[in-house]
């Protein structure tokens, strides 16, 4: 710029500069120059003058507007042309031949919207800059060299794949398949397969390998059977006896719960004695007759007077009361060390008696490690309490029997399959017994009557 | 005393414990997913010993889970599965709300699934673990696919239920290995004999259901999911051993013989063929070509004593079963259209009968009514229109009663509008000297071998209608069913007291084998006068207990034959009326 600038400022001292405006040089030399410090950049801005480079620089950008350059540096040609005093005939034919054609008159619009300028405006840098285009020439360049070598970048490799997949007809498969597909494959699960031959940490760190199952996990909760076979009486057209069993069965389950239902009523009840004739008079009459009987006189001052603080006044003990003391202590002492050896020395008289009583004792421990073992052994098969609720056995099913069916074809099933088998797993400690979550309303519900409804009535 | 004062419940059961909800939130999943991870891995909760210790001085019932186990689950990749699918769905909540639907079709079609296979590998490490487990596999999903579609559960998991119950009751035909089966109140009892495991299920009666609102559906969902992906790979295993297609293929000649005009009646195209392979009426396929007849002969190892005896045992179970096996072969049914079909021909096909029913009925029917060779006709109505004379009209129950009996009961007490002897459960065992009811007594004379003689006049009974005679033979028959009974009580009786009874000996130098006998008598009662005080306790002990055992047998079966008197008695007075 300051090139151009120098260029411009040159090319005006040259002595065939022809300013465009004719006030340029007038008011050059006029004023008097002002003493001023010139030690500050501020100052120097301030007071130097530089209304003729201004204004000449101004000149110069109006020239090269108006048109195109500097007037000084013109071909002379351009500028002057030599008078002769004759119209162009072929120029005025030319512009008629047009004129006859179209109407070649721009609109007013458009020639307002006309650069009048003639200098270009200057690019948009902006428009022509890529962001990190020098990051992308260099990654272009990379994959262009790589591509010679024939390394294809991952996705055009995958999309080769792919396309080469479906050119050979093998159906790719995209969407995972749903475990309860009905159409699912199966294979043979338990077959040896081929041997995990990679480096078993590897496989361990990049969890491939799955974690083995404890042993642990492997028993049974219960040593019950998964399926229990209903009782003999349960056939839909069963033995008499066995069916009398059955009922029993359930009688006595009902009755055990009817008790325990009958114990809570008869605990809950409210003990109320029932109004007599009797009672409902002395209700009546309370308060009208005199009761002599129901005011006994106390004599308070009394208690008040035993009621008093301890008296503690305790005599000091005499020498001669101690040494009493201390002399039948020792001698209590000692009959009981002598009772003692008496007693050791009859044991060896009492020997078949200890003896008995010994073999008693081995006996009661024996008797009471079996019965434990037998306990433990009987809760292996009972359900266990794993959770807020108590496992409730279901009631038996059972038919009675007048509704016992006389066909195949009039039987009707009693009880449900589903119910049973849940059961089964609360029995057999697999899940852990529940009851249905209950709904709560957490705001209460409000009636209205709807006003379509109302108009009708 | 130096060191750290120690604190409470910083060691021991306290810190072997975890409770559910702290359990849940080691693993940061819903109570929901805890859960269903809990049922899937196979983790049980657990009462502690000492559950005031475990719980921090509380009292408060919880559920303690111990920690080991919650550890072992941290390290599950179906834990992420399920966050992912938490994920989800708030994703499609989302996008729901905004009605961004080509964003809901996105998202559904990438629906996040999970395989269980690798915790069934886990869980049963072996084949033969698989199977012995395969109980409650089998009832839950014989139980799911009898659900109608109604939104209880997913219609998926309905059908593949539906079809790995099918598969599976296709290999108990093609392996024959049914051994009992109970009708009850509840729902069908079956047992079989896979690979050497004794197997039971529950099959529910067709349409009887009533949703009970205590069960958590949920629950049992997950459970059935698990239980889908064990049955899946057991049956492919199964399907393998018997060299039979999996999935199942019926083989070319049933495949024919089950083509009919009206197919597309029955079913649509794409389901026609599972119904077939639900009829149950025609063979599988075979991967190598099966040759027929073929038995595998029994090892014979030599033996002596008490290994001999179990070796002749098991052969005579064998045998037995072999018998059992082939117990309907050569035997044509046809099932009326009241009777429940899917069962009886399950029952009838397993034990090598030939089954067919009416067109209209179900798909799959090979043969009509109307042909001549069926030698069996099952019906369960009162009477019937037409009738063919060389063919037995029975109840269903004989069907299997049979197959309990293990051989051909006599048809005529399972005829047309005749009341049924009781059904008995193949399930009780009666030791020595229970109570036996009498329609299982005559059961065992009939096993073994031994023709009540009262059989042949009971069919010549059949035609007559003199009631009297009918009475009559009745009596009769009553009479010998005592008599056998005194006899064989008699005969348990003597078994017992042998032992206690002193008899003065007689000889009898001629009879050789009646004097081993008594020699054996004669030292077995020197053996007990041999007896230490305390063991000659134990053992009278042991013998009035067998006694009394006796007595009560004794009673009850007094007690039925009055019963039975007083029945015949109403009987009786009802038909005077009459």
């Amino acid at each position: 710029m300051a090139a151009v600038r120098r260029n411009k400022r040159v090319a005006a001292a040259q002595p065939g500069f022809l300013p465009f405006k004719s006030s340029l040089d007038d008011n050059s030399s006029a004023k008097r120059r002002k003493r001023v410090n010139k030690n500050k950049k501020k100052s120097w801005n301030k007071f130097s003058d530089i209304q003729d480079v201004e204004e000449f620089l101004d000149d110069v950008r109006l020239q090269e507007r108006a048109t195109g350059g500097l007037i000084s540096e013109k071909a002379d040609d351009s500028l002057f042309f030599v008078d002769t005093g004759e119209t162009d005939v072929k120029d005025t034919q030319a512009q008629k031949t047009v004129k006859k054609g179209k109407p070649s008159k721009p609109l007013r619009i458009d020639l307002i919207l006309q650069p009048d300028s003639h200098i270009p405006a200057p690019k948009n840098v902006l428009a022509f800059q890529q962001p990190n285009a020098k990051k992308q020439r260099r990654t272009s360049a990379r994959a262009a060299k790589l591509a010679a070598m024939g390394v294809l970048p991952r996705r055009e490799k995958l999309l080769q794949l792919r396309s080469a997949a479906a050119a050979s007809g093998v159906p790719v498969k995209e969407h995972p398949e749903a475990n309860n597909n009905p159409d699912r494959a199966f294979y043979d699960l338990w077959s040896a397969g081929t041997p995990e031959t990679a480096d078993p940490y590897y496989l361990e760190q990049t969890k491939k390998k799955l974690v083995k199952r404890p042993d642990r996990l492997n028993e049974k909760p219960s040593v019950l059977p998964a399926i229990e076979v209903i009782a003999p009486g349960g056939s839909y057209n069963p033995d008499f006896f066995s069916h009398q069993d059955l009922l029993r069965e359930a009688h006595e389950v009902e009755v055990k719960k009817q008790k325990a239902e009958e114990k809570l009523a008869r605990q809950l009840a409210v003990n109320e004695e029932k109004a007599t004739e009797e009672s409902i008079f002395k209700e009546q009459v309370q308060g009208l007759i005199e009761e002599e009987e129901i005011e006994p006189q106390e004599p308070e001052g009394d208690t008040e007077d035993t009621v008093m603080g301890p008296t503690a006044t305790q005599e000091k003990k005499t020498e001669r009361q101690r040494k009493k003391e201390k002399a039948e202590r020792i001698k209590d002492l000692r009959r009981k060390v002598e009772r003692q050896m008496i007693d050791k020395q009859q044991q060896l008289f009492q020997l078949r008696s200890i003896s008995a009583s010994v073999k008693k004792l081995e006996q009661r421990t024996k008797r009471r490690q079996a019965q434990r073992k037998a306990q433990q052994e009987a809760q292996k098969s009972m359900p266990r309490r794993l959770g807020r609720l108590k496992f409730q056995t279901p009631d038996l099913d059972v038919q009675l029997s007048d509704e016992l069916a006389s066909s195949l074809r009039s039987l009707k099933p009693e009880g449900s399959i589903l119910k049973d088998r849940f059961k089964s797993l609360q029995k057999r400690n697999i899940i852990e017994p529940r009851e249905r979550a209950k709904f709560n309303r957490k705001y209460k519900l409000k009636y209205s009557e709807k006003r379509a409804f109302r108009e009708i009535e | 005393m130096g060191g750290l004062q120690k604190k409470k419940y910083e060691s021991g059961s306290a810190t072997n414990y975890i409770s559910r909800n702290k359990a849940r939130k080691k693993l940061s999943l819903s109570l929901a997913d805890f859960r269903r991870l809990c049922i899937l891995k196979g983790i049980y909760p657990h009462e502690p010993k000492h559950k005031k210790k475990v719980n921090k001085g509380s009292t408060a019932p919880r559920t303690f889970y111990l920690l080991k186990d919650i550890r072992f689950l941290l390290h599950e990749p179906i834990v992420g599965k399920f966050r992912e699918y938490k994920i989800f769905v708030r994703k499609l909540r989302k996008a729901y709300g905004k009605a961004e639907w080509s964003g809901v079709q996105r998202m559904k079609e990438n629906k996040p699934a999970y395989k269980l296979d690798h915790i069934v590998k886990e869980r049963y490490p072996t084949f033969i673990d698989a199977v012995r487990d395969v109980d409650d596999a089998l009832s839950m999903c014989f139980l799911f696919s009898t659900f109608a579609r109604t939104g209880k559960c997913h219609v998926q998991t309905i059908q593949l239920c539906r079809r790995l119950s099918i598969e599976w009751m296709n290999y108990i035909i093609a392996s024959r290995s049914l051994r009992k089966v109970f009708l009850s109140i509840k729902g069908i009892y079956y047992q079989a004999d896979v690979l050497g495991q004794t197997i039971t299920w529950i099959m529910p009666y067709q349409f009887a259901h009533d949703h009970p609102t205590d069960v958590d559906y949920r629950v049992m969902a997950t459970f059935t999911e698990l239980y889908t992906t064990l049955l899946g790979f057991v049956n492919f295993r199964l399907y393998q051993t018997l060299n039979l297609v999996y999935p199942p293929k019926l083989d070319g000649q049933g495949e024919f013989s089950l083509k009919s005009e009206f197919e597309e009646d029955y079913a649509l195209e794409s389901e026609s063929y599972t119904e077939k392979l639900s009829a149950l009426s025609a063979s599988l396929a075979r991967t190598v070509p099966s040759v027929e007849d073929e038995e595998a002969q029994l090892d014979h190892f030599p033996a002596e004593g008490e290994d001999l005896e179990k070796m002749e045992a098991r052969e005579r179970t064998e045998l037995e079963q072999n018998k059992q096996k082939k117990l309907f072969e050569g035997l044509k049914f046809f099932l009326n259209r009241e009777v429940p079909r899917e069962s009886l021909a399950f029952v009838i096909r397993c034990f090598g009968g030939q089954v067919s029913w009416d067109k209209s009925l179900c798909i799959g029917s090979t043969y009509d009514e109307t042909d001549e060779t069926i030698t069996h006709h099952i019906v369960d109505r009162p009477t019937i229109d037409k009738q063919y004379i060389n063919r037995y009209y029975i109840q269903p129950q004989w069907v299997y009663d049979c197959v309990n009996g293990k051989i051909l009961l006599p048809v005529e007490e399972y005829f047309l509008g005749v009341t049924l002897p009781p059904h008995l459960s193949p399930f009780v065992e009666e030791s020595e000297g229970d109570y036996v009811p009498p329609e299982k007594l005559k059961l065992l004379a009939l096993q073994r071998g031994q023709k009540p003689q009262e059989e042949e006049e009971e069919e010549e009974e059949e035609d007559e209608d003199d009631e009297e005679e009918d009475d009559q033979s009745e009596d009769e028959d009553e009479a010998e069913d005592e008599a056998n009974l005194a006899e064989m009580e008699e005969k348990r009786a003597q078994g017992k007291s042998l032992s206690v009874k002193v008899t003065p000996g007689k000889v009898k130098p001629e009879n050789r084998m009646r004097t081993e006998q008594e020699e054996k008598a004669e030292e077995k009662r020197l053996a007990i006068m041999m007896m230490k005080k305390r063991e000659k306790y134990l053992y009278d002990k042991i013998m009035f207990g067998k006694k009394r055992h006796v007595r009560e047998a004794n009673k009850l079966a007094a007690k039925r034959k009055a019963h039975d008197d007083a029945n015949k008695a109403d009987k009786k007075k009802k038909k005077k009326k009459c």
